[in-house]
């Protein structure tokens, strides 16, 4: 007689953004299924904002994801700039570049310490820790600070930034708040570099090992960086910003409201792992040294190693900014933004979220959005994310459900999902 | 005797997580830990549940799935207060913007002709479904929102609404006028105060992300005529004032009185 087996579930997978639950079903012989369940609402991002005024669809944008407001800000804002023939003075740039920063310091902070760090010192989340591991806590709190401060000053506020617009920025901060800026950030150094050592020290677990394609933005300059035209694949091909569509194929799977994505029919990665994998060459500085120091453990096979990567951009984004704060200074005073005039086009941006690759397509047409298509990090990764799971599973169903329920937790934790944003959702 | 904690819950529906975020990011979070205690926050903590009782049951989103429609009368059976944070659960957010849309043409623009074994609704307020005790705005709301409003329940009190516009915020601090000296669409004057008119400081008109001023003051008749004079159209004004207003009862019929009104 054939058993019969429940499913092991998590509802509500905790310590992500977002709503999803896990289901793994298992059979005779073995793990049968793993679903990521995306229960989180549908909002319809492209759909509500075609048809509007583009400042005000630029306002709304933003508000699909908290945890990368201002990368989807300023994503979107470049789209638009490219729809309408516009490009921004290179000082402007390199503000909205360190606007980007504060988010990728404030979002790589909160993943790491408060969403990660408690699986591997046994709590069931960040707010038990703070008696004990007081040092990290404050470290975490600092380095997130110190994002968040970067998006009030540039941005208007943390969450939503209304202050990076068409042409620029309604305002700049003075010459006095951007040195204080440089200051922060020198100090925060060292927090940055604890970090990595911190996470070099976690686990990369064996049971999720296996060859993963990479996908990330080439930077435009010299520099590992945010921005770029090109996409880079870890199997050596490279595409044109536009050439999106070419490329990755998008799909409705029924037990979730975020399509998944497949390159070239085969599931893939984006985020910081993939882009060590694809730009670590483009690094310098004290992150420079660390990647060379640490390449084993940083190294394409594993998602894990995404949690590492993350850190050592938290030392790379930080030296970063530094110098881009120093080439705004250099062209001091700078006039926050150019009158924009608005022509009909059609504008495709690339750049990098704390998550990985976001794609923004805009068209413009008499002032209006005519069309929009997002496609976001998270949307991107379910569908390799869902592999690893299985992997793990398939590792450990005869297992404590609540020790594979961790584990499997652990592998999505590992990819920061940003579940509101794949939400949004693109069209087809 | 011990004294018995707080109880709170921090439930999620559809939204983009930043009213938690925002609370999460607060230092003064960790002097509020040690007197409460935490039954749900799924973005913070594994050992959570929906079901357990709370004193006070915080709900960030708009009701924008059956899922969700049973969840939130579920919270308010377990729950002594209600609190409805952030544009999503107290106006239904801007996913509620093109209310106007059929649910199945905006599904047809994204998803195609594909189905999901989920059942999505149009976004609504938390309040079309459950009594909401007190509502917490913005989008997301300031941290000192949060300081107010845990303040006072925790002393047993109850916070006081804000019942004035982001203008008055703003001509405290002596900004320049977006509207009047610039002549852009700002929703200054009928905004909820609360943000120190934190855009208008930036030169950049208000979008009223915390929402139409209650007690029947949102002039929205007033401004529109200002807008009218500035070359906006109805459908325009409308459109702004939507963003964050889709579900205000007043809002489409003291625009249109204005358009109605003898042109000269």
């Amino acid at each position: 007689m054939s058993r019969v087996y429940l499913p092991i579930t998590v509802d509500h997978i905790a310590r992500v953004e977002g709503k999803g639950g896990v289901e793994i079903v298992v059979g005779d012989d073995g793990v049968k299924e793993v679903k990521l369940n995306i229960i989180e609402g549908p909002r319809f991002f492209e759909a509500i904002t075609v048809g509007k005024k583009l400042d005000e669809a630029l306002a709304v944008y933003p508000r699909i994801c908290s945890f990368c407001s201002a990368a989807h800000k300023l994503t979107a804002v470049e789209a638009a700039e490219k729809a309408v023939g516009f490009t921004p003075r290179e000082e402007i740039q390199a503000l909205r570049e360190v606007l980007y920063i504060g988010d990728m310091i404030e979002s790589h902070a909160l993943h790491l310490y408060l969403l990660v760090l408690p699986d591997y010192l046994g709590y069931s989340g960040p707010l038990h820790m703070v008696e004990e591991y007081r040092k990290e806590i404050g470290i975490a709190l600092e380095l997130k600070n110190l994002g968040s401060w970067i998006m009030d000053v540039l941005g208007s506020r943390a969450i939503h930034q209304e202050n990076a617009i068409l042409g620029g920025f309604g305002k700049l901060p003075d010459k006095a708040t951007l040195e204080e800026m440089k200051r922060k950030l020198k100090e925060a150094l060292p927090k940055a570099e604890y970090t990595f050592e911190l996470f070099t020290k976690l686990e990369q677990y064996s049971e999720v090992e296996g060859p993963i394609t990479h996908l990330a933005v080439k930077p435009g300059g010299n520099a590992y960086g945010i921005y770029g035209d090109y996409i880079k694949a870890s199997d050596g091909n490279e595409f044109p910003s536009e050439e999106y569509r070419e490329h990755i194929r998008e799909f409705v799977v029924e037990h979730s409201f975020a399509k998944h994505s497949h390159y070239h029919g085969r599931p893939f990665m984006v985020g910081a792992i993939s882009r060590l994998v694809n730009n670590a060459s483009l690094l310098y500085g004290k992150a420079k040294e660390l990647y060379e120091g640490h390449r084993d453990l940083l190294r394409p096979t594993n998602p894990f190693a995404n949690n590492p990567a993350q850190a050592l951009e938290l030392v790379y984004f930080t030296e970063r900014a530094i110098d881009l704060i120093e080439e705004a200074l250099a062209k001091w005073p700078v006039k926050p933004r150019d009158e924009v005039e608005i022509r009909d086009g059609l504008g495709v941006s690339t750049t990098e979220a704390p998550r990985g690759v976001l794609i923004y397509a805009l068209k413009v047409e008499k002032g209006r959005v005519s069309y929009a298509d997002i496609i976001t990090p998270t949307a991107f990764n379910l569908a390799m994310m869902e592999e690893h799971v299985r992997m793990m599973a398939e590792k450990h169903y005869n297992d404590d459900p609540e020790r594979l329920k961790l584990l499997a937790e652990m592998v999505v934790r590992a990819y920061d999902p940003c579940i509101s944003c794949s939400v949004h959702v693109a069209r087809l | 005797m011990k004294e018995k904690k707080i109880r709170i819950g921090f439930y999620a529906l559809t939204s983009c997580y930043g009213c938690q975020l925002q609370l999460a990011m607060m230092d003064e979070l960790l002097q509020l830990i040690p007197n409460v205690e935490v039954k749900c926050w799924y973005m913070l903590e594994r050992d959570s549940s929906e079901v357990e009782p709370v004193d006070i049951a915080f709900i960030e989103g708009s009701v924008s799935t059956e899922e969700e429609a049973e969840l939130v009368k579920k919270i308010r059976e377990n729950a002594k207060i209600v609190v409805a944070v952030g544009s999503c659960a107290v106006q239904g957010g801007v996913q509620s913007w093109e209310r106007d849309k059929p649910l199945e043409e905006l599904w047809k623009t994204v998803y195609g002709d594909a189905k999901v074994k989920f059942q999505p609704k149009m976004a609504e307020p938390v309040s079309k479904y459950i009594r909401v005790d007190y509502n917490i705005y913005g989008c997301p709301p300031e941290k000192r929102d949060f300081l107010y409003a845990l303040g006072t329940f925790l002393i047993g009190s109850w916070p006081e609404d804000i019942d004035y516009p982001v203008c008055l915020e703003c001509r405290l601090n002596g900004n320049p006028c977006v509207l009047l000296e610039r002549g852009e669409p700002c929703l200054g004057p009928i905004t909820r105060a609360g943000c120190n008119a934190r855009c208008p400081a930036y030169g950049i008109a208000c979008i009223g992300c915390r929402g139409a001023i209650g007690y029947d003051v949102a002039w929205f008749d007033s401004l529109a005529r200002v807008f009218r004079e500035e070359g906006l159209t109805k459908e325009e004004i409308l459109e702004r004032m939507k963003m964050f207003n889709a579900h205000n009862p007043k809002l489409e019929e003291m625009v249109s009185r204005v358009f109605e009104e003898v042109k000269e």
